[in-house]
């Protein structure tokens, strides 16, 4: 009678790893892996343009000025880059060192006292003026900018040994905090104008 | 002996598979935390432009706009569109947009970094309209997505 006790059966396991594949496959089609990456940028407050505007005197000297034509054509202050000057030969392009130069050359852009943590240094009061005609292509606008991005990169790292004696990106959260704060990326855009275009 | 002989030659048994749910529960798992999902379709065709200098951006409060050629548009028609969530929509309807998205976060328009997400080919007119319709929705902090270049 004993014998009429049996024991049940393991349940057949051997589809469990089917159903695990067609989970796996599930999550591989709905999902997404990449990261988003971007160059942030902080645009400047609405201004209407209806009220009476009183414009930032912005002395002249400290302006660097970039103009983007739709060919892809780029004027740097008064002289003519080609697209091949945004390209990287090496760890610049002609752009960047241009931007970079600029920035650092007390004859080019003046020098303002800052404070940095508790001590004071001589931070370029420069802005890059950047002007793209609205035909441009964004891929040639996107390029001019990242080489902007890459020369104030530069000139942060430069602060950033003067202060902390180490690379902008070894710094920590606070620190690049306030270099960030000391040296802000002057990229300003004119206004666009539309009572002179239809 | 010739019995014996042939006995001795064994089969090998089969290759136990016991292990093989574990192997795959694990890559699902490992893919289940590695990614994200999918949101929202594509309704414009965006090829992002390449660029150096990139951050990654955090996906909290991380509001994408789309801009690029519909998909599906003839050869010759190249009409840029903008994309708000699921929909092709005009550059007037960003500042709705923008407000209806900070109600549903509960965070302020200064609190949002508005991804561009737009096409290379696009032009820099267009991209500026979007800007300023963001500039009046007081969605400040923007971000042009961008693809990682190899460096050489």
């Amino acid at each position: 009678m004993a014998k009429a006790k049996k024991k049940a059966g393991d349940i057949n396991s051997s589809s469990m790893a089917d159903i695990a594949f067609l989970l796996l496959i599930f999550f591989l089609v709905t999902t997404t892996m990449d990261v988003d990456t971007g160059m942030k940028r902080t645009l400047p407050p609405w201004i209407d343009p209806t009220e009476q505007q009183n414009d930032v005197d912005v002395n002249e000297r400290n302006v660097l000025k970039v103009n983007v034509s739709r060919s892809g054509a780029i004027m740097v202050g008064t002289e003519e880059y080609r697209s091949s000057d945004l390209r990287r030969s090496g760890e610049h392009s002609r752009l960047s060192r241009e931007v970079y130069f600029f920035l650092v050359d007390p004859e080019r852009s003046n020098k303002k006292a800052t404070e940095i943590d508790g001590a004071t240094y001589n931070v370029s009061e420069g802005l890059v003026s950047l002007k793209a005609d609205d035909e441009t292509e964004y891929k040639v606008y996107l390029k001019v900018q990242d080489e902007l991005t890459h020369a104030f990169n530069l000139y942060r790292d430069d602060i950033s040994r003067q202060v902390y004696g180490k690379a902008y990106d070894e710094l920590d959260d606070i620190q690049a905090g306030n270099i960030r704060k000391a040296v802000p990326m002057k990229i300003s855009e004119a206004e666009p104008n539309d009572q002179t275009k239809k | 002996m010739a019995v014996m002989a042939k006995k001795g030659k064994r089969e090998v048994p089969a290759m136990s598979t016991s292990s093989l749910p574990d192997i795959v529960f694990m890559l699902l798992f490992f893919f289940m935390a590695a990614t994200t999902m999918r949101e929202v379709d594509p309704l414009v065709s965006v090829q992002m432009p390449e660029a150096i200098e990139i951050t990654e951006l955090d996906k909290k409060n991380l509001v994408n706009i789309w801009m690029g050629k519909p998909l599906g548009a003839a050869k010759g028609e190249d009409a840029l569109k903008i994309q708000l969530n699921d929909q092709t929509r005009e550059v007037e309807d960003i500042r709705d947009f923008i407000s209806a998205t900070t109600v549903t976060k509960g965070v302020g328009p200064k609190d949002i970094v508005v991804n561009l997400r737009v096409d290379e080919g696009a032009t820099v007119g267009k991209l500026t309209a979007v800007k300023q319709e963001l500039r009046k929705a007081e969605a400040l902090n923007i971000s042009y997505a961008a693809r990682a270049a190899e460096t050489h």
